[in-house]
Order: structure tokens, then C-alpha cells, then sequence
């Protein structure tokens, strides 16, 4: 029987025993056998943008576990994508130590408060976290805002508050945080990209 | 002391998106990988006679009379419709020339069973040849030939890495079908990931036929061009020299070789040092999507 092209390229351990191997009297035995003994290792290989800063270096991210089976995922190595045209496959020290930040036990993953006259910092949910900030934010914007300055001129300003946004927002994100945080007239706005 | 203003300046150039083979050392690099990889190895007599093989192959490309490319109309019609300028089905006459080298030069260290074969070559008809090389290229040749065929390859890896070696890499393009050639249009025999000053980590997919390189992305499925569900294997406890890149999108494979894991690593050579590696991820069910031109016929059923 001829053989068709997906079999052209086929390699497998059945297949030796008749491969140019065998037929050019060379002895693929030992290497079937010995293949019994070896076992597969896997990591999926994924790409990403590093979320430190604005200049968003891309990388690559290789994992351990599958989805689809009943095993832990855990992120094993992070490094710099050399086809990314940014960083050409370099990081920054932080990028470089990307991996134990994820990884990290100090890692802020909810929010949290220290109230006033206490050390602790106490867990709290995302909504009362927003009720308290937006509370905050109303009462020192009712205290503090400026409609007119001492000549009499509108300039609808609020200087006491300001803002500082992510580096992990896209431009729409970013296009939504200004048009936000100007619409109530603070004049402090700066992003953690620059930081 | 003599001292040297240090340059800030991030290098300006930009990676080469081709790699033509360099064949002054291309093969005798084989040859010596394949040496080194036979030690302790449990293929070890057969990666020693594709070593001199490959010795073989650079004695042949060396002796090789000058071959005509493609004429300048037929370079450009293949540049404006996007196709390899080398068409391996046109096979320059010396090829066969090649193969006879290559067999005599063998024929004293190979097996009984090799020797036995490599004699027929020596004196088959031309058109029996051109045969053998048809069937061959076309990835459906008849079961019969399989012992004969990695020397029909030999020969036909050297005309055409002497042929691609000629082109011109600014003139090159990239094709719409990122796994084959763009010299000669064959399917790429593995991925390797280079080191270098601009190309370092990149990856090139390695030809199985003319050993051109091109640059094709990382973390992409080189079959077909998802980057959803790719996976690296390694056998374990291996150095992760050679993995296999597999696609859960289209259940497909090519092994990557990593010079950053050892810079001598041969996109042929440890290809077929690592057959262990295509057993195992065969039974997991993903199909080869390259061949190597050296091995032939190792599908059962």
C-alpha cells in the first residue's frame, strides 16, 4: 500500500519497525522500548501585555494544567515577547519579576480599609468599597468646589480631590476616566503609568 | 588605558524576516550535530550514518557545477502572485549527479541492506531517478522505495540549498501560507528558536527541503495560525532543547528547537534525535505537520 501525505509526515512507534530505519538495516527496537519509560510534560504557551505601565511590553506566559482536566493551573515562567515590536522580547526589572507578583502572598486581591484609629486593615466588599469612596468624594466636593474664582469668572473647579488611574486601561477606559473625573471638575488627574 | 564611548543606542536593525542557508558549513554543522547526538543514544548507529550522510551531502554541495535559477520573468511572476520563486518539481539535472556522490561515497560504511540499495541507485535509469524523486515530492511515495528515498532527499537537499542560496533575501516575500517555504514552497521540517543580536528568541520555521528560514511568530500555531489552545511538550526530565508545539485548535504538531537551551541544536538533526518525543505525542492524538526528508515511511497502518 502507498502511503498518503498526512502519513508522509507521521511519526510513530508502530510505524519504526518498517521506517527507512529498519529497512536501511539499522535496529529501532531499543528506541520503541525505551520510549514506554518516558512521559509527557506540558505547559501551554499564552501572550499577554505586561500591566505595569504605560509603555506595555509584551509577554509571553507559560502555564502548567489543563482546563479541560481536573488540575490546578499555575503560571511556571514569564518572559518578554521578541515579536512584540514595543520590547522586542526585554523587560524592565519589574517586568522581569512579573511571576511573583501574580504569585505573590502580598497580593491585593479585594478591597480593604484601616479605619481611622485603628492598624488593622479589614476586608470589605466592592460595593461598599464604591458607597464609601463615592461618599468621600461628595462631601469634599460639596465642601470645596469653586463655581466662580475671586474676579467673578466660571471656572467650575474642584482642586481639593485628585485622581490617580490605572496603566491597565485601554484608550477607551482611559477616554472614559477623563470624560468622568473633568465632568465633576477635578484639575489633579495623573495615571499610574507614569509612575 | 584605551577606553570606548558605550553606545546607548538600541540596535537599528531589524530582524530578518529570511534566513537563507549558508552553505559553506550547513551540512558538515549536521554532520557534527549528528555525531554528538549519537552518543548514548538508543538510535545511536543510525544517527552516526545520517552524520556521514550529512559529511556527504557538503561534499556534494562543494562539487556541485554552477546551477541557473529560475529566469528573471519567471522570479518575477512568482514575486507578483505571491509564490516561491523555486518550484521543486523543476529539479536541476545535477541533483542526479549529486545522488551518485553521495551513494558511492556511502556505500563503503553503510549496513548490507543500505549498501544493497545504494548500489541499485547507483545504476537505475535517469528517468527511474526522476521517478523516485516525483514520487517523493509529491508525499505519496510507494512503500517499496522507503530504504531508497532519504538518499533521493540527500541529492535534492543539496540542489536546492545551493539553488536557494542564490536568491536574493531582499527580493523574498512572505507567503499567504505561513508553513511553507517561501523559496521553494515544502513544508517546514521544525521550528527554531534563535539566538542572535536582532533575532534573538524569534522564532524561524526551518525548510525541509531547501533549509531556507523565515520568521513566523511565537506562541502561534504553525498549521493553523490560531493562538487560542497552543502547548509546548517536552519528554520529562528532558533539557527542553527540543519540545513539541502542539494546537488543541487543529490537532496539529511541529516540534521547536531552542538555541537559547543549547546553542548547537539543528532543526534536522535533533528532530530526528527526538523520535521519543514524536511516539508520545502521537498517542496523545496530534498529527506531524512537517516531514523530515531523512526519515520516511515511520506510519503504521
Amino acid at each position: 500500500m502507498n502511503m498518503n501525505r498526512r502519513q508522509f509526515f507521521k511519526v510513530c512507534s508502530a510505524g519504526l519497525s518498517g521506517s527507512s530505519i529498519a529497512l536501511m538495516g539499522f535496529s529501532p527496537t531499543a528506541a520503541q522500548a525505551e520510549v514506554r519509560t518516558f512521559k509527557l510534560a506540558r505547559a501551554t504557551e499564552t501572550r499577554n501585555i505586561c500591566p505595569y505601565c504605560s509603555v506595555s511590553c509584551g509577554v509571553l506566559i507559560y502555564s502548567t494544567g489543563d482546563k479541560s482536566k481536573n488540575s490546578q493551573s499555575a503560571i511556571i515562567h514569564i518572559e518578554g515577547d521578541p515579536d512584540n515590536p514595543v520590547n522586542r522580547g526585554t523587560l524592565c526589572p519589574k517586568g522581569a519579576g512579573l511571576r511573583d507578583m501574580i504569585q505573590s502572598a502580598n497580593r491585593l486581591k479585594w478591597p480593604e480599609v484601616r479605619e481611622a484609629g485603628t492598624n488593622e486593615w479589614k476586608r470589605i466588599s466592592w460595593m461598599e468599597a464604591f458607597e464609601r469612596i463615592a461618599k468621600h468624594m461628595k462631601a469634599d466636593r460639596d465642601a470645596n468646589f469653586m463655581a466662580q474664582n475671586k474676579d467673578g469668572v466660571t471656572v467650575n473647579r474642584w482642586t481639593t480631590t485628585g485622581f490617580l488611574a490605572s496603566s491597565a486601561a485601554p484608550n477607551e477606559a482611559g477616554y472614559l476616566t477623563v470624560k468622568t473625573i473633568r465632568a465633576l471638575g477635578m484639575t489633579s488627574i495623573d495615571t499610574q503609568a507614569r509612575i | 588605558m584605551h577606553s570606548q564611548a558605550i553606545d546607548f543606542h538600541p540596535p537599528a536593525e531589524e530582524a530578518a524576516a529570511f534566513l537563507l542557508p549558508v552553505t559553506t558549513t550547513l551540512f558538515a554543522d549536521r554532520a557534527e550535530r549528528f555525531e554528538a547526538l549519537a552518543s548514548e543514544h538508543s538510535l545511536s548507529d543510525w544517527l552516526r550514518f545520517l552524520a556521514t550522510l550529512s559529511r556527504a551531502q557538503q561534499q556534494a554541495l562543494k562539487a556541485l557545477p554552477p546551477l541557473a535559477l529560475p529566469s528573471a520573468d519567471s522570479l518575477r511572476q512568482a514575486r507578483t502572485h505571491g509564490m516561491p520563486p523555486l518550484d521543486p518539481s523543476v529539479r536541476p539535472a545535477a541533483w542526479r549527479d549529486a545522488l551518485h556522490q553521495i551513494a558511492s561515497t556511502l556505500r563503503l560504511e553503510a549496513p548490507e541492506a543500505t549498501r544493497t540499495e545504494l548500489d541499485a541507485l547507483l545504476v537505475v535509469s535517469d528517468a527511474a531517478l526522476e521517478k523516485l524523486a516525483d514520487s517523493l515530492m509529491s508525499g505519496e511515495p510507494e512503500a517499496t522505495d522507503i530504504a531508497r528515498l532519504p538518499f533521493v532527499a540527500a541529492a535534492l537537499q543539496v540542489v536546492f540549498t545551493q539553488l536557494a542560496s542564490q536568491l536574493d533575501a531582499g527580493q523574498l516575500q512572505a507567503l499567504d501560507a505561513h508553513n511553507v517555504c517561501p523559496c521553494c514552497g515544502s513544508p517546514a521540517v521544525a521550528s527554531v528558536v534563535r539566538l542572535g543580536a536582532a533575532i534573538n528568541n524569534l522564532r524561524y520555521l526551518h525548510c525541509s527541503l531547501c533549509n531556507t528560514e523565515w520568521n513566523v511568530a511565537r506562541a502561534v500555531c504553525t498549521t493553523c495560525n490560531s493562538d487560542k489552545a497552543v502547548a509546548l511538550h517536552e519528554v520529562e526530565g528532558s533539557q527542553g532543547a527540543v519540545r513539541a508545539e502542539t494546537c488543541d485548535s487543529c490537532k496539529g504538531y511541529l516540534k521547536i528547537a531552542y538555541q537559547e537551551k543549547d546553542p548547537r541544536v539543528d532543526p534536522v538533526a535533533d528532530d530526528l534525535a527526538t523520535l521519543a518525543l514524536d511516539m508520545l505525542v502521537d498517542e496523545a492524538g496530534y498529527q506531524r505537520s512537517g516531514p523530515n526528508l531523512l526519515l520516511i515511511g515511520a506510519y503504521s497502518g
